[in-house]
């Protein structure tokens, strides 16, 4: 069980970073800046007031800088997404050394691989279309970034789908295998694309982040990470007892 | 053009607030759930293990 308590760890630790990332959001991170807003007259606050270009004509009230309070979201929904797309190229990675090698062991890894980045891209849907609903003011948009990524969570789900249609283990794995890494295709391609195509899902990476932001959002990913590589040690713990317990009834039986 | 309160401006930005704690409580919800049934399988399999394990021992011993 000693890769149980390691699963355990790596998400306890993943959970206390994460936690700090979120706090850090708040409490340290510089507040992003999201339209504007214009009262009658001048009232005491510590709402910047916006710069002139942003000003209504005169005697027709003063606008303030609105803080862009749902962009906490970004410290656990980006590093979610990218933790996504890793651990679906690495399940692509394991996809293909099964092709190569025809070891079951890999095809298990990239199953397990799968699922794990599955829960991470349904979570990321969720941050995000509650992201979109604060910030753009409706749940869903077809925009470039949102339908990649949806495009990329069915296939993941199809993966799973096709693995349930086929008996026949090694053909199985195999059309398995050469389907997860066509999936993991979409990541780099859902990266990217708001970088390609005008979009207005935000670009995350880009210079000029400060490094009060940066650091939470760093934090968090480190974090996510572990969360992930936790939950996919413990699943492959879990699929290695139900080997165990599959071997011990074969004996049995025989 | 709104009222000019301090107020007015604070219940803008506090119009994202549920949207901000929601996620993340789905986030983590959803990881603790997760995790509790994996554990959960993992607890019941262990138990099939040292059955079929030692029932395994016995018949080799026999």
């Amino acid at each position: 069980m000693k890769q149980l308590r390691t699963a355990i760890v790596l998400v306890a630790i993943g959970g206390l970073l994460t936690t700090a990332a979120f706090l850090m959001a708040f409490f340290t991170a510089e507040v992003q800046q999201f339209g504007t807003v214009t009262l009658e007259q001048e009232v005491d606050t510590v709402f910047p007031v916006a710069p002139d270009q942003f000003q209504p004509p005169a005697g027709e009230g003063i606008a303030y800088v609105r803080p862009w309070f749902s962009q906490k979201i970004f410290y656990f929904h980006v590093p979610v997404a990218e933790a996504s797309f890793l651990v679906l190229i690495i399940s692509a990675v394991f996809a293909i050394r099964f092709l190569t090698s025809k070891r079951a062991e890999f095809d298990t890894k990239s199953r397990i691989a799968m699922e794990t980045a599955l829960v991470f891209v349904v979570l990321t849907m969720i941050t995000g279309v509650l992201w979109t609903r604060a910030s753009w003011g409706v749940w869903w948009e077809w925009e470039p970034r949102l339908t990649t990524y949806f495009i990329m969570m069915l296939m993941m789900i199809a993966y799973f789908v096709l693995r349930n249609s086929i008996e026949e283990e090694e053909r199985r794995a195999t059309y398995a295998a050469v389907f997860a890494v066509v999936a993991a295709i979409n990541a780099p391609i859902s990266f990217m694309i708001t970088r390609v195509i005008p979009s207005n899902h935000p670009v995350v990476f880009q210079p000029g982040m400060a490094s009060s932001n940066l650091l939470p959002f760093i934090i968090g990913q480190i974090g996510m990470l572990m969360i992930g590589y936790g939950i996919y040690t413990a699943r492959m713990t879990e699929e290695r007892l139900r080997e165990r317990v599959e071997i011990a009834k074969e004996a049995l039986e025989g | 053009m709104m009222e000019a309160t301090n107020a007015e401006l604070y219940r803008l930005v506090l119009t994202d607030a549920p949207y901000v704690i929601g996620a993340y409580a789905i986030l983590w919800i959803a990881f603790v759930v997760y995790l509790s049934m994996v554990l959960a399988r993992m607890m019941r399999l262990e138990k099939e293990v040292d059955l079929l394990e030692s029932a395994v021992s016995k018949r080799s011993g026999e």
